[in-house]
Parts: structure tokens; C-alpha cells; sequence
């Protein structure tokens, strides 16, 4: 018998569109090759890496992008070592006026690099695990918060971080909270708690009681969860008060810190969970906010670039920016006029992940709408943190480098306050000017519900 | 009267270069002359397809034979210069079953390995095939740079002692009576490199045998003796895409027909071919709708090309030759076969063989039948090496392969690099200069620019086909004018220019055939940073009238 | 709810920017929205206004002078030679201290990085000291690892050209740049920040380190040019501190993609339009839009991501460039712009696209919207294809920036004409 009379075919004549990601849904598998084909290299990119600029071994993202995967084959996995130097702050992408699927191509390369080339065995491996799933150890800390923060902010510990993991042993870890984010939900009543207050609002507001769609699903991510549970609790307020009954879905981590060390198996575990349980609750009529503006970029832009799951795209569609979704879907700027709040100067500073959002000019526009605020845009460099690029030990010094321009402007602003949507852009604002930092939903809190509500 | 060459080998393309070589080995005395550049012909207007005789195990059997053969001997002599991909023998669900059968019954009988692939299996070697291709026929097909391996073919001629002359264009042939004793040749700058600037010269090179070796323009040359050799031009048009789309060679598993092939060849992909008949192989038309077939046809295999990025298109003559009397109609229907015409048995003039036909994977093959021939016209005795002799850059590959050196370079960087220079690597990327990137859509290194200069002086085209620095996305746009910069101080400022202008009206020409989408907005950009940042299209040095500087601001308030 | 603003700007180049500032001085509150960075960045930041003739006279002397002779249809035609006067004095205004040539209405010759001369009407300041119209010796520096500037050969090419001073280009290692790839913001960066580096006498700073390498090769020549990378952010520190340490005059060359003088020119637009009060939404496109079914633009649909939002105002500009800018966009069988479809003639055969000469008379050069004198784009039949949008800038066709050395001088006239009349209706 001859190849030829076996039974060889076993294809489904396809009816839709060709899609490549079908046939390998591993993305350190996909062939982006075709995504140079956008490149007419302008170099703008390059111009706008906040890395390329102080290191010298990061030969930038055209580079890393299009360039290296013209040049790549099939057969070839040497991906340069260099991409692990990226940052994954994603300003190439706003960057190139062409285009090109930057970022996609370096967290596919980096990937393929961590795949292919990285020793499973090395300590920047695991350090890099360790800090891309953070969420795995939260929960730890959380259960002996006290302890926890004891020990992060040991000296021992520090040198221990530095020196057998490679963590910057100048980085204060971040506090975990007493009572994570979900507990107090729970405690507070859940859901059920929440539909009543929303009803209340609008029964205040003269609006509709009953109203199936005024309903949010709040993607709350890791930290504020964990740590900044205060950024949550404006969050269900603010949306309250305007009348949104708001669920919590079950949810993992974004994958924002997996994307950027190159651990994809771990991010598409993530992202599958995201997945399902924010489709559920796109079913049940609610949208999808995010308060973390790396967070909802990841669901947005990284999700449907990397993965294939089954409604991938519908989650892509729905979610929203806590804020965002309330000046296009509310009066925020008519509601805001006329409000007042004790803290009115602050240092704003827009974190990458939203400007690619196009969403740089909202918070200062937000804010002058409240009565005394004056903002200051402290620029549009990038912190330098990077979420967990400036936690490592060898990029400590490029990542203060690369925030050297912020801290100087936050100095130059009249405000000791710095504001912020980025959990991690807030840590360096805070590490490099010792200011507090707020984020910008609860100066929104504070603005139409008031502080001084505590609830139990 | 000594002649001033043993043999003359007219024309550079593959078959000329590989008959020098194969002359010079053997220890004759070799002039070669070119008109252009070597590969202008032919060679270098080809896809890069080295043919396992997939292709012909249907049509030709003795042909897809000596396919195989040469095949193999190439891989091991020019191993720099190949790139074993695989092929595929792709069929749809609208193509015949009998014609697949035959085709893998062809090459089983051909001694061409063929192993038969699922749909799926077929896009699982080659994810961006169409969905519902049926299946596939998986061969030995493989990628040949026609320009690297012609210039390695020229170099170890040079080695052993030939004389190599581009730019050289034959303008009479020698004939004394039924004697044919050389050629009268103009060169473009002087005999030796190329320097542009440099006036022209006429000479008069005599040897003892004259080989026409100029495949589509061999009836031309025939003519200037009044030979009459009936070549029957064809041109064929390929498509370069901006990216390689496949990583092995993608056929269409039909009988025959327009558009079917897609050869990966160094970081494109070609898409090919037409086969029209012309009557002048330097003046034929090129059209739009040839193009347009290339792509909507090929999207019928490979659907991503039909939004993708073409760079370039270009059309190359086959020298097709038939002999009288067979009456032929259709060029597809033409053999491939190869003809040794020698005009003393044939016309009765002394001195001279000409070639014609034949096929780029078995140049080798029959450069070693002309060479046999004219040691046996000459009444030499010395037997053919070349299919035991690796090509220059292609010595002990092993070792370099195995040796993890990257020359400081970027790792595709020096992947690519190490690739096209092959065991030539350490020799010209091992340097304590600086070490720059010229050319980053192909990663060329100042060091590979400069080699390239050094072997064919001020042309950048002659440099490009080395190097393939300007054959990217931007189809030299940014780095023309850095390749031309490498030129000086070696050549003066005004050589440089005039090389510059050249490769970069070379660069537009070719892409005149893929001006919409990304490339016109590329174009733009190149026509941008050239007429408005340099202001290269008004160059006051280059200018009839000298500029008035003082009637300008002088920056005084 | 849309967000509202009186006067919207899509697209962020000089065009756009201009356009903004111009409709803020009309008392609205006004948007720009920018989806990728503009081409200011490919840009070496001169501020051309005309160089050439369509027809390819020149170098011209007196751009002002030869506006009156163009062609009906040229964008400096629809808006007329004083709005081009009036739109410079508006630059000027921006620019300060940072730009020069306002003093006088003669182009000024400065070199380029290949060696030629080109004339422009404003140059940044940090090109001032390099005029080829200023017989003055010229020592002209690159440096091994930036490919392409090659300064000997820029200095050979600028004697060739007739530059009425002798130049000497020398070739030089960068002090602190360590890789051959290292982009032009990393040699700024150094500088900018003055980084320690090592050199072959110790420690230094990199710009003191600069001016030492240089130094020793400078002859007698009054001064010295650089590739333009000499600092971002800090360029003035920089030269003065190259200057004092040189004791001649320094200025730039400048440059190809990517500019830093470009890039220079868009933070100076940038900081003008924060002062003036202009919303500026960055990184998303403006993908759709709806009328008011009376010829008018009723909102704009921008795509964050997914997310369809809606902008509303009185007033649009389309400032979203040609070609390059993506502003004008192709395929195998038309041209055609992507948001508004707004009309662009163009031949229907690709094949006249363009002519054989690189350098020739190109057609594709000269696509995009053809605007009546009020700058509404025109539809095939010639009437506004829109009651309430004009377009400015590389998006405009009818003219070939490149040939006649015009890009910036069109993208202030027309923005500046646009937004004035776009700001001045939406305050009625």
C-alpha cells in the first residue's frame, strides 16, 4: 500500500477567515513574521523606549520587534537575550505610526526565549516566576499580614531577596492589607449588599429602581486585593452612588507580569479563568471594569493578541477603565462640578498602560472639574518601574534612571500628593519622592460619597 | 600568434561562472567577460528554487534525474548558498487526485524521496497554508542564492587564476574567416573593478576558444558572426513578498499552469512564474495584471499573501532553445533540456561552442559537459572536480556551525551574517572596529559591506547582490546612503555620489511593480528623507548652475 | 455621553498641533486627538517654507515672493501668501527663543546629513551656527557607530556643492556608547544627563569627554558641526557646555528618522498646547463617524481599545497626514482616505502613480484632499464633503512637500488658517 491510499485527509473545509493562532494556539509558537510587514522603519519606536535610553545592552523595540522576526526562521529559536531587557511598557505600540504589533511580537519572542533558551533551573528564572505570580504568594501574606510585613521590611530579608533572588534590595515590598479586598466584600454582604445600595442611588437619583442594566463586574486584579483594598472600596462606591449594582467574579491575575517575563503558560492558565468567569458575567448583563489601568490593557489588548479562548474577544469588548466608563456612560464632569475634597494638589502622572489606552488626558480633565483641584501633569515619561521590571536587582539602577525624569517633576509640582492608576507606577512615585500616593477613584470618592463612610 | 587567453567564457551567470571555475580548475587559462554585473541575466532574475525534480517527475523524467543528482552535489559544494527548506507538492480540493498520483509516482520513480502529508500535516510544517488543502507531497525542494552562488563560483575561478571582467560588454566577435578568435569588448570604466567615473575602454580579447555562454542572448552574439542560433526567450515574472510567509517551497500540485510556486529565499518568499515567449530578452513588457495573478492565485494556497506586503517584482528570460524543426508552440511545452551548439560541426566556424537551455540547478553539470567539450577541442586531458570542491564559504561549515562565535553581533544578526558568508565568516566579520549595522532590514554589517567593496569596487549593486544590504523592506531607502558612505575615503566624493544615484535608481525601478499599501507609504518616506532632509533631488553639486550662497540668511539679525 | 468639546483636532503633527493652538486662541475649548506618533519625529525639524518651484527652480531667495506664482489648487493658494505670513509669526510666537530666520524673509541655506545644502525659512536654534550661506571653516565630527552621518564625506560633498568655506569631516569614537546599535536616544541621554563615562584618561562626564575627543582634532577651523543628537531635554546645556569647552561655535546636522530635532519641535508644541488649555487623547484612533443628516459632522467615533466612544463637537480638523501619517492610505486599486472617505483624485491605473526617475515628477507624491479656500475637503462633484470639517497639513494634495521643500510651511499655513476659522465659527 502507498502513502497515497491511506486515509490522509481530515480536514474540515473551512468556512471562516484563516486564522494562524487556530492552528497553534501556543503563542511562543506563533509566526508574527507577517506583522514586519508593517514596519517602515521610522525608528519612532526606538525614540519612545524608555530602556534604549539609559541601557546600553537593550538595543531597542524595532529591533526587538520587526526587525529581529524578518530575519527569523521557522527553524531559528536563538531569540536574542536582550528581550528580556523590555520593560513591557508597551509605548512602542502608541509609538509607531504604522502600525506594527510591537509589544505582541516581543512578549511572543520573550516567550520563546524563556522557552527555548532560559535554564528552568536558573535563579533568574524563578526569581522571574516568583515575581510574575505574585498572586500565588499574596494570599500567604495576607493570611499573617502582620508577619508578612515584618519580614519584608527585615534588612535580612532584603539581602536575602538581593542576593539569592536577584530583587532589588532597595525596594520597600509593598504592605498587605489587615482585610483583603474580597474579604471585606464578603463581610460587607456581596453582591446582594451592593444591589441595594444601587437601588437606593437611584431611587435618590429619581431614576428607574429596578434596571438590569446598570450592573458592573469589577476585575479588582492582585493588588487591590491585597494590598491597596482602598482603591476597591472607592471603586464600589463611587459606582454605586451612581447607581451600579456591582459583582465580583472569581479572577486570577491580569497575566500583565507573566506577559513581561516571558511566562505564558502561566498567563494563559490566568487568562483562561479570566476568561470564563468575565464571560459569565458579560452574560448576566454586566460590563467590565478595571481600576488597574495595566489590567484592563491586558484584557483588551494582550488577550485577544495572545490567546484563543472562547469569548476571548467578547471580554476584549466589554471592559472598561473604572473611569472611562463613568464619563462615557455618566455625567462624571456634571456630577464632579460643584464637589469638594480636603486634598486638592497633586502630582498626576499618566502610567504607560494608559496612555495606550488613550487615556492620558482624562484624569486631569476629570479633576478639574472639582471645585479648588489643581492637578499637575508631571509629563509623559515613563516611572521606570515597569511593574516587575524595576524590581529586579540588575534593573534596579535603569529603572531609577529611566523615573529620574518623573521624580524630578513631581519635585517641581506645588503638591506632595501624587495620583496615579498604575498599583506599581504608584510604588515608584512613592520609592523616589516618599510622597503618598492616591489613586484617582478615590479622590472620585472622596469627591461624591465623602471619607469619612466607614463601612463595617 | 599566442592568444591572450586560452578560453573566453562570454556571459557571468550561472553557467558561464561555473564553466569558468570548472576550466580553471582544471588549469586552463580563463578570461570571463559580462556585460553587467554578474547574475544581470538570468541567474539572478530566478526564484532560488533548487529543484529536487519534483517538479519535472511528470513531464521530464531525465530531467528531474539530473535534478536530484545536482541537487545533492550542491548541498555539499555550495553549502552557504543553499537552504535545504523541504517542498511541498500542495493540493487543493479542486485539483485532480490522478495528476497528485502521478506526481508521487513520478518522483518514487525518479529516486526522489516523496513522502505524502494530511491537510493537517501540511499545516502543521506550514501553519499559514490554506485551510482546506487536501494534501501534500513532501520532497527535497530547497532555496539557492542564485547570486551568492554565482559570485562563489567567480571567486574560486579568480582563485585559480581566471580573469574576471564585469561591465564588459561583447561588441564584435573575432572572426577570421571560418576562425572565431575572440571578442571586442567595451568596458564600462576600465578594465578590472568597476569605479564609476572612470572613462571607458575598448579591447580586443583573442583566445584560443570562445565559449557563449549568454543563454538568452546568445543569438545575439551568434549574430555578430552571422551565426544563426534560434534561442526562444521566455519570461516568467516572481513577486518578492516583504516576509517569508513559508519556510519551505510551496508548489501547486497541478498539471501545469501560471503562479504556482512560493520559494522561500532568504528573508522573502518569491512568488512565480509565467512563461510567455519574447523576442528581445532586454525589452519586453511588464504588467500590472501579472503581478495581480501572482498574488490572487497564490492566496488560493497561502492566504495571508493577499493582504500582504510585496517589495519588489521582477521578470527574467529563460533561454529556452529548440532545436530546428520540432515547431513547439507553447513555451511551457519548450524542454529544459540544455544544447551544446558547436558551430564548427554546426556552421562550420572554427573556435567557438555556444550553450543554450538548461536549467540553474544543474549549471554545475553542464558546465562540466562545455568544459569537457572544449578540453577536448583544446586537447586537454584533465578531468572535472568540481562536484568534490566546495565553493569558497562553503569549506568546513561544520566547524563554524559547531564554533557558537557571534562576533559580537546580535544573535539573528549574526545568524544571517554567518549564512551568507559561510566558513568566509571569521575571516571578514572578526574585526576590532566598530561594527555597526548598515543594513538593518537584512542585517548587514559594515564589516560585510566593506568585503563586498574590496571584491567589486565602487558598484553598490555588485555590493547588494553580495550582501543583500538594500534587498529589505525599505529597498534601500535608509541605507543606500550608508553603503555609499562606506565607499569613501577609498573612492572621492564624486565616485560616491555617482554609485549612490545608481543603486538608489536601481532600488526604485524594481519596486515600481508594488507601489500601493505599505510599500507606496514606504516609498514616500525614502522619497521624503532623500528630497526633503538631504535635498538629494536639487544636490547643488550636482547642479548646472552654481548656487548664489550670499544672497541666503547669514543668520545676522 | 459623547465627550464634548467645541472644536476637535484629529491628528497630532505640526498641521494639528497648529491647528489647536490657533482654535484655542478663539476662546473654545478644544481636543486633539492623536492615534500614533506624528511624523514630526522623521522630521529634521526645519521649518521649510518654499525651496523650490513646482516646476524645480530654485534654491529660492525669497520664498513669500514666489508664493504668488503657484498653480491654482497648491494649499498655499487656497489660504493666500498673508495667511502664510501671518501662520510664521504664529510659529515664531511658539518658539521663542528655540527657533531662528524670523528676522529676515530670505531662505537659509543649512547643511543636511548628506552633504548638501537645502533652504528652509526657520531652523532650530541649534542649526544656527551652521548656515552654509556663512562663510565660516567648518570642522564637521561623526562618530563610527552612527552610520548615517559620514562626516568626511559631508565635508567633501558641502566644497563640492560650492559652500563658500572649507570643511573637514573626522570620524570618531563616542565617548560612553558602548554597543555599535546604540539609538540616537541613548548618545542624547548621555549627554542630557551628563553620565559618568570611561575614557582613556579616566572618568569623565560624557560631555566634557565629547568636547576633549574633539578637541584633538579640532584644527582652525571657527566651528564645529555634530549629527543632531547633542542632548533632548537639556540641547542648550549641552552646546553651551561644548562651546565653552571647544571655544568655538557647535551646531547640528540635521537628520534623518528618527529626529531628535523633530522630536525637540513636538515637545515645544506639546508644552504650548497643555498652556493653552487644549484636551489632548493620545494612542487611539478616530475609526467611524455619524452626521447630523444635514452635511455635517454630528460626532466622531474613537476606538479605545475595543471600546467605541463617541466625541462630539462644533468644529472638525483632519490633520491626519498623507502617506506616511497614514492620513492617505492605498491598495492595489485606490486611494483613499480612511476615516471620512474623503475624495483624493488619483489615477485609476496604479501604473500612473508614479514616473520612472526617482527623483521625477512623482504623482503619488501629490495625493490627497483637494480643499476650497475655507479648507473643506471637496467631494468629486467640488462641493465641501462636509459643512464643518476642514483638513490641514500632509493630508492636503496638490503639492509635492518633498520636491519643493514646503512640508512645514503648508502644515502652519493651512493649520493655522483651519483652526482659526474652525474656533471662530464653534464660538459663535
Amino acid at each position: 500500500m502507498s502513502d497515497a491510499e491511506q486515509p490522509t485527509d481530515d480536514h474540515v473545509p473551512g468556512d471562516d477567515e484563516f486564522e494562524p493562532i487556530q492552528v497553534f494556539p501556543e503563542a511562543e509558537e506563533m509566526d508574527l513574521r507577517p506583522g514586519a510587514d508593517n514596519c517602515y522603519k521610522c525608528s519612532t519606536c526606538d525614540t519612545n523606549c524608555p530602556v534604549a535610553e539609559v541601557d546600553d545592552e537593550f538595543p531597542g523595540p524595532k529591533f526587538q520587534g520587526p526587525e529581529q522576526w524578518r530575519l527569523k526562521r521557522q527553524d531559528d529559536h536563538d531569540i536574542d537575550d536582550s528581550v528580556m531587557k523590555c520593560s513591557n511598557c508597551m509605548r512602542c505600540d502608541s509609538a509607531c505610526p504604522s502600525e506594527v504589533p510591537l509589544s505582541q511580537m516581543h512578549n511572543t519572542a520573550r516567550a520563546e526565549y524563556v522557552e527555548e533558551n532560559m535554564s528552568k533551573f536558573s535563579r533568574e528564572y524563578w526569581r522571574n516566576r516568583m515575581l510574575s505570580n505574585y498572586r500565588q504568594l499574596a494570599p500567604l501574606a495576607a493570611t499573617f499580614p502582620r508577619t508578612a510585613n515584618f519580614v519584608m521590611g527585615l534588612s535580612v530579608t532584603k539581602w536575602m531577596g538581593e542576593k539569592v533572588l536577584g530583587i532589588a534590595g532597595d525596594r520597600d515590598f509593598p504592605e498587605f492589607a489587615k482585610t483583603t479586598f474580597r474579604e471585606w466584600w464578603a463581610k460587607r454582604g456581596g453582591n446582594a449588599t451592593s444591589r441595594e445600595r444601587a437601588q437606593e442611588a437611584r431611587a435618590e437619583r429619581g431614576a428607574e429602581v429596578q434596571n438590569e442594566d446598570k450592573r458592573i463586574a469589577y476585575f479588582h486584579g492582585c493588588y487591590s486585593n491585597y494590598n491597596t483594598t482602598e482603591v476597591g472600596k472607592a471603586l464600589v462606591r463611587v459606582f454605586e452612588h451612581f447607581g451600579y449594582e456591582v459583582m465580583i467574579p472569581e479572577q486570577a491575575c491580569s497575566g500583565t507580569p507573566m506577559f513581561a517575563n516571558g511566562m505564558l503558560d502561566d498567563a494563559r492558565r490566568a487568562a483562561e479563568t479570566n476568561v470564563r468567569e468575565l464571560s459569565a458575567a458579560i452574560e448576566d448583563g454586566a460590563d467590565i471594569i478595571a481600576s488597574c489601568t495595566s489590567c484592563s490593557m491586558s484584557l483588551r489588548q494582550e488577550y485577544p493578541e495572545l490567546f484563543d479562548f472562547d469569548g476571548t474577544e467578547d471580554v476584549a469588548e466589554n471592559t472598561w477603565e473604572a473611569v472611562e466608563y463613568l464619563r462615557v456612560h455618566e455625567d462624571l464632569e456634571g456630577e464632579l462640578e460643584g464637589t469638594q475634597v480636603d486634598d486638592t494638589n497633586f502630582a498626576y502622572h499618566a502610567p504607560c498602560h494608559s496612555r495606550n489606552q488613550g487615556l492620558d488626558g482624562q484624569t486631569m480633565e476629570v479633576m478639574s472639574a472639582i471645585d479648588g483641584v489643581e492637578a499637575e501633569d508631571v509629563g509623559d515619561s515613563c516611572s521606570g518601574i515597569s511593574g516587575t521590571y524595576g524590581w529586579k536587582e540588575e534593573n534596579y539602577e535603569t529603572s531609577m534612571k529611566i523615573g529620574e525624569e518623573m521624580f524630578d517633576h513631581m519635585e517641581d509640582a506645588e503638591a506632595t500628593t501624587g495620583l496615579t492608576e498604575c498599583p506599581t507606577c504608584s510604588m515608584q512615585m512613592e520609592h523616589g519622592t516618599g510622597y503618598e500616593i492616591q489613586h484617582t477613584l478615590q479622590v472620585l470618592e472622596a469627591a461624591l460619597v465623602g471619607t469619612e463612610l466607614e463601612e463595617a | 600568434m599566442a592568444h591572450d587567453t586560452e578560453v573566453l567564457v562570454l556571459g557571468g551567470g550561472s553557467t558561464g561562472c561555473g564553466i569558468a571555475r570548472d576550466l580553471a580548475m582544471r588549469g586552463l587559462e580563463v578570461t570571463l567577460v559580462e556585460r553587467g554585473n554578474l547574475t544581470d541575466g538570468t541567474t539572478g532574475r530566478m526564484h532560488g528554487l533548487l529543484h529536487s525534480g519534483g517538479r519535472y517527475a511528470v513531464s521530464d523524467q531525465a530531467s528531474a534525474i539530473e535534478c536530484i543528482e545536482e541537487n545533492k552535489i550542491l548541498r555539499d559544494i555550495a553549502g552557504h548558498c543553499v537552504e535545504m527548506t523541504g517542498g511541498l507538492f500542495v493540493q487543493r480540493p479542486e485539483d485532480p487526485d490522478e495528476y497528485f498520483q502521478e506526481k508521487l509516482e513520478g518522483c518514487r520513480e525518479c529516486n526522489i524521496p516523496a513522502r505524502v502529508l494530511s491537510g493537517r500535516e501540511a499545516r502543521t510544517v506550514e501553519p499559514y497554508l490554506a485551510k482546506d488543502v487536501k494534501r501534500a507531497i513532501q520532497v527535497p525542494d530547497g532555496a539557492i542564492d542564485p547570486f551568492r552562488l554565482c559570485v562563489a563560483n567567480a571567486i574560486d575561478a579568480e582563485r585559480h587564476g581566471a580573469r574576471i571582467e564585469t561591465h564588459a560588454e561583447v561588441v564584435d566577435l573575432l572572426r577570421n574567416g571560418d576562425d572565431i578568435y575572440g571578442v571586442e569588448v567595451r568596458h564600462d570604466s576600465g578594465p578590472g573593478k568597476r569605479t564609476h567615473k572612470t572613462p571607458g575602454t575598448t579591447e580586443e580579447i583573442t583566445a584560443d576558444y570562445v565559449v557563449n555562454a549568454t543563454g538568452a542572448w546568445a543569438g545575439q552574439i551568434g549574430a555578430m558572426a552571422d551565426l544563426d542560433i534560434e534561442v526562444r526567450p521566455s519570461k516568467g515574472v516572481m513577486t518578492i513578498m516583504n516576509v517569508r510567509q513559508v519556510d519551505t517551497v510551496v508548489n501547486r500540485c497541478r498539471p501545469k499552469g501560471d503562479a504556482d510556486i512560493v520559494v522561500p529565499h532568504e528573508t522573502t518568499a518569491i512568488l512565480g512564474t509565467t512563461d510567455e515567449e519574447v523576442e528581445d530578452p532586454d525589452d519586453y513588457p511588464e504588467e500590472g495584471w501579472e503581478v495581480d495573478m501572482m498574488i490572487d492565485t497564490l492566496s488560493e494556497l497561502v492566504p495571508i499573501l493577499e493582504e500582504a506586503r510585496t517589495i519588489r517584482s521582477f521578470w527574467g528570460v529563460r533561454p529556452l532553445y529548440e532545436p530546428p524543426g520540432r515547431g513547439t508552440k507553447d513555451p511551457t511545452d519548450i524542454t529544459r533540456d540544455f544544447f551544446l551548439l558547436d558551430h564548427e560541426d554546426r556552421d562550420g566556424v572554427d573556435g567557438m561552442s555556444s550553450i543554450v537551455g538548461g536549467k540553474f540547478t544543474t549549471y554545475r553539470a553542464m558546465a562540466e559537459q562545455i568544459s569537457d567539450h572544449v578540453c577536448e577541442q583544446l586537447g586537454v586531458s584533465a578531468s572535472c572536480t568540481t562536484a568534490e570542491e566546495s565553493l569558497p564559504g562553503s569549506e568546513n561549515l561544520e566547524v563554524l556551525e559547531k564554533g557558537m562565535d557571534d562576533f559580537g553581533l546580535r544573535s539573528p544578526v549574526a545568524r544571517r551574517s554567518k549564512q551568507r558568508l559561510g566558513s568566509r565568516s571569521p575571516e571578514v566579520l572578526d574585526t576590532d572596529e566598530a561594527n555597526p549595522v548598515i543594513c538593518q532590514c537584512e542585517g548587514v554589517t559594515r564589516a560585510e559591506v566593506c568585503d563586498a567593496i574590496s571584491q567589486s569596487g565602487s558598484d553598490l549593486n555588485a555590493v547588494r547582490i553580495r550582501t543583500r544590504a538594500s534587498m529589505g523592506n525599505c529597498q534601500g531607502g535608509f541605507c543606500c546612503q550608508n553603503m555609499a558612505s562606506e565607499l569613501h575615503p577609498e573612492y572621492d566624493e564624486e565616485t560616491t555620489r555617482e554609485a549612490l544615484d545608481e543603486l538608489f535608481q536601481e532600488r526604485w525601478k524594481g519596486e515600481r511593480h508594488a507601489l500601493w499599501g505599505e510599500q507606496l507609504s514606504q516609498a514616500m518616506l525614502n522619497y521624503a528623507l532623500h528630497a526633503t532632509t538631504m535635498n538629494r533631488d536639487n544636490d547643488p553639486a550636482s547642479a548646472a548652475e552654481p548656487v548664489e550662497y550670499g544672497a541666503f540668511d547669514t543668520g545676522v539679525q | 455621553m459623547a465627550i464634548e468639546d467645541d472644536v476637535l483636532v484629529i491628528g497630532g503633527g505640526l498641521a494639528g498641533a497648529t491647528a489647536a493652538l490657533t482654535a484655542a486662541e478663539e476662546g473654545v475649548q478644544v481636543r486633539l486627538v492623536t492615534h500614533k506618533q506624528s511624523t514630526l519625529r522623521h522630521a529634521s525639524g526645519l521649518i521649510d517654507v518654499l525651496g523650490y518651484t513646482p516646476a524645480g527652480e530654485g534654491p529660492i531667495v525669497d520664498p513669500f515672493e514666489a508664493l504668488a506664482d503657484l498653480p491654482e489648487g497648491h494649499p498655499y493658494e487656497r489660504v493666500g501668501t498673508e495667511a502664510v505670513r501671518e501662520a510664521l509669526s504664529f510659529f515664531d510666537e511658539i518658539a521663542g527663543d528655540a527657533y531662528s530666520g524670523g528676522h529676515t524673509a530670505s531662505n537659509a541655506l543649512v547643511p543636511t546629513h548628506g552633504g548638501t545644502v537645502k533652504p528652509t525659512a526657520r531652523y532650530p536654534v541649534s542649526t544656527a551656527a551652521g548656515l552654509a550661506s556663512v562663510p565660516e571653516d567648518t570642522l564637521l565630527v561623526g562618530f563610527e557607530t552612527l552610520t548615517d552621518f559620514d562626516a568626511p564625506l559631508a565635508a567633501s560633498h558641502l566644497e563640492a556643492a560650492g559652500a563658500p568655506f572649507s570643511a573637514r569631516g573626522v570620524t570618531l569614537t563616542f565617548p560612553g556608547i558602548v554597543r555599535d546599535d546604540a539609538k540616537i536616544n541613548r548618545y542624547a541621554h548621555l549627554l542630557d544627563h551628563e553620565e559618568t563615562v570611561q575614557t582613556g584618561a579616566g572618568e569623565t562626564s560624557a560631555r566634557e569627554a565629547l568636547a576633549a575627543t574633539v578637541d584633538a582634532h579640532l584644527k582652525d577651523e571657527s566651528r564645529v558641526g555634530f549629527p543632531a543628537i547633542l542632548g533632548d531635554d537639556h540641547a542648550a546645556d549641552v552646546r553651551a557646555d561644548l562651546e565653552d569647552a571647544l571655544g568655538v561655535d557647535v551646531f547640528e546636522v540635521p537628520m534623518g528618522p528618527p529626529s531628535l530635532p523633530g522630536m525637540r519641535l513636538e515637545d515645544m508644541l506639546y508644552d504650548a498646547l497643555g498652556d493653552a488649555g487644549v484636551r489632548v487623547t493620545s494612542g487611539v484612533p478616530v475609526i467611524d463617524y455619524e452626521t447630523d443628516g444635514n452635511g455635517a459632522i454630528e460626532h466622531v467615533v474613537v476606538d479605545r481599545h475595543g471600546q467605541e466612544v463617541p466625541y462630539r463637537a462644533e468644529q472638525y480638523v483632519l490633520a491626519t497626514g498623507g502617506l506616511v501619517g497614514k492620513g492617505v492610505r492605498s491598495e492595489r486599486e485606490r486611494v483613499f482616505e480612511p476615516i471620512f472617505d474623503c475624495h483624493i483624485p488619483h489615477a485609476a491605473e496604479r501604473y500612473d502613480w508614479f514616473v520612472e526617475d526617482v527623483f521625477g515628477e512623482q504623482p503619488y507624491a501629490r495625493f490627497g484632499l483637494v480643499p476650497d479656500r475655507e479648507l473643506r475637503p471637496l467631494g468629486e462633484d467640488d462641493d465641501p464633503e462636509f459643512s464643518n470639517l476642514r483638513a490641514v497639513g500632509g493630508v492636503l494634495g496638490g503639492y509635492d512637500y518633498a520636491a519643493e521643500k514646503s512640508g512645514a510651511g503648508v502644515s502652519l499655513a493651512t493649520g493655522y488658517v483651519a483652526g482659526e476659522r474652525a474656533g471662530t465659527e464653534a464660538s459663535r
